[in-house]
């Protein structure tokens, strides 16, 4: 064992130097880069944990929107709702008034069609009783008859209301003077009765009138007195007839 | 065996330096060291290369095992030393294991030389974290009786330093040299797998030894209850990476 003052001193010179070399060309630039990666690592965990915290906070504004949203999705829901079941009572009510007015109207049309049968009804029953008065009228029709009727037209020439006169004058005044009048008769009548037509009728023509006598078995009994466009009715046909029509119309 | 073949053969006179095998070896471990430090740490980057990712693991591994036994702010300052003697240690045994080259640390200068400069560098440490007055104390402490012995145990323990390490490896390059002369080739190569773990184991004790020391001297005074209260490891130098990833 042997020890040397001259190593000794040089070895620890040495080991001085060494320690200043791996000082200056490893530690130190290898510590520093793992500072430098200690720090980015350091910072981006920061980011990481911003961007996290960022993350986290555009959720629970994203959970509160959605949140709000189905709140008022909700409250719309029910306001939908409720505007639906206002529509719902009302088309309701507008199906429920449509259907009172269609049966309104359906009475109404019932009630017409059943007025117009029952009219129909009446007028045919109108019909069959004047057609039954008529044929009865012709059994118990008489040349007298006819005559007697003949004698209440000549009365009634006599009396006639100033507007008829007027018009009877008015018609004969258009066949001019000495015009025919035209008389049909059910039954035929004697001379002295025609003159007296013929009287009667001119004086209410107000000039004088020329008769020619026709038959006319239609009328049943009576006569009807033709002045140009002007018609004296005095028959049991027209009379029925006349009736007839009033009923009708009544 | 004489005392010439266990020390240093001079190689050369630098002036009136005589240079031997022991300082040219230990030369070129500086060299090999320098040159692989420069060659790992060339263009380092925040995203490693293999080569940086070398570099980065050694210093990283030095780093934490001196975090597990000082202070985490004493760690960059300390580890400068404590991380040389690591390297240059098992580099220089391991050094042996080359044919017609010799340990430096077989040579007792060499590891006196390592023993001083620990001896130095506890009581500079130790200075420059309590200052003068108060790392003096500690040697009066817990009583001033105790001084001697503090003083015993600072010469003791760096002479065992030195002798433990040489004896070691001188032991292990003898006994490989008497093994190599009786059973010829072949058969020593499980004792040169034996040197290579035996290098290791040194290197780590004599570092290990060093950065205890180099805490007693720094360890900050406990109050007079401390005795009774739990002790708190000290906390990493560097906490690892991985774990600030965890969340």
């Amino acid at each position: 064992m042997q020890f040397d003052w001259t190593t000794f001193v040089l070895e620890v010179l040495n080991f001085l130097v060494l320690v200043w070399i791996l000082k200056r060309f490893l530690y130190r630039p290898v510590l520093d880069v793992l500072d430098a990666r200690q720090a980015r690592v350091t910072d981006e965990m920061a980011q990481a944990e911003q961007a996290q915290q960022a993350g986290a906070s555009l959720k629970q504004e994203y959970g509160e929107r959605l949140a709000h949203w189905a709140q008022e999705r909700e409250q719309m829901r029910q306001q939908l709702e409720r505007e639906l079941g206002q529509q719902r009572v009302a088309g309701m009510e507008r199906i429920r008034q449509s259907l009172a007015d269609e049966e309104a109207k359906a009475r109404v049309r019932d009630a017409a069609t059943t007025a117009a049968h029952e009219a129909e009804l009446v007028r045919q029953a109108a019909g069959e009783a004047y057609a039954n008065v008529a044929a009865m009228l012709k059994r118990l029709a008489s040349p007298g008859l006819t005559a007697s009727i003949a004698e209440l037209l000549i009365e009634d020439l006599a009396a006639l209301p100033p507007a008829q006169r007027e018009a009877l004058r008015e018609a004969a005044a258009k066949v001019g003077a000495g015009g025919a009048a035209d008389v049909a008769a059910a039954h035929p009548l004697d001379a002295s009765t025609v003159q007296e037509i013929a009287r009667s009728l001119s004086t209410a023509a107000g000039q004088t009138l020329k008769i020619a006598v026709v038959s006319d078995p239609a009328l049943i009994a009576g006569v009807r007195i033709a002045v140009g466009e002007c018609l004296l009715h005095a028959n049991l046909a027209d009379e029925l007839a006349f009736f007839r029509r009033q009923d009708g119309e009544g | 065996m004489n005392g010439e073949a266990l020390g240093g053969n001079v190689l050369f006179n630098l002036g009136p330096l005589a240079i031997t095998d022991t300082v040219a070896t230990t030369w070129a471990v500086m060299l090999l060291l320098g040159l692989t430090a420069v060659l790992l740490t060339h263009r380092l980057a925040v995203l490693p290369a293999r080569r940086q990712t070398i570099a980065e693991g050694i210093v990283a591994v030095i780093e934490r095992a001196i975090g597990e036994v000082l202070p985490a702010a004493a760690v960059r300052r300390v580890l400068p030393f404590v991380a040389t003697l690591w390297l240059f240690i098992l580099t220089a045994n391991l050094a042996g294991l080359i044919p017609g080259v010799h340990a430096p640390t077989r040579d007792l200068s060499t590891t006196a030389a390592l023993a001083l400069l620990v001896f130095a560098s506890t009581h500079w440490y130790g200075i420059r974290a309590k200052g003068l007055r108060g790392y003096l104390r500690h040697y009066a402490e817990p009583s001033p009786i105790l001084l001697p012995f503090h003083v015993i145990s600072e010469l003791t323990r760096t002479l065992a330093l030195a002798i433990r390490l040489f004896g070691n490896m001188m032991s292990l390059e003898m006994a490989a040299l008497l093994v190599l002369l009786i059973a010829g080739f072949l058969v020593p190569v499980p004792l040169l797998m034996l040197h290579v773990i035996e290098a290791v184991v040194q290197a780590y004790i004599f570092g290990i030894l060093a950065l205890i020391y180099i805490a007693g001297a720094i360890e900050p005074e406990k109050p007079l209850d401390a005795g009774n209260s739990v002790a708190v490891p000290p906390a990493p130098a560097v906490a690892n990476p991985n774990d600030k990833e965890k969340p």
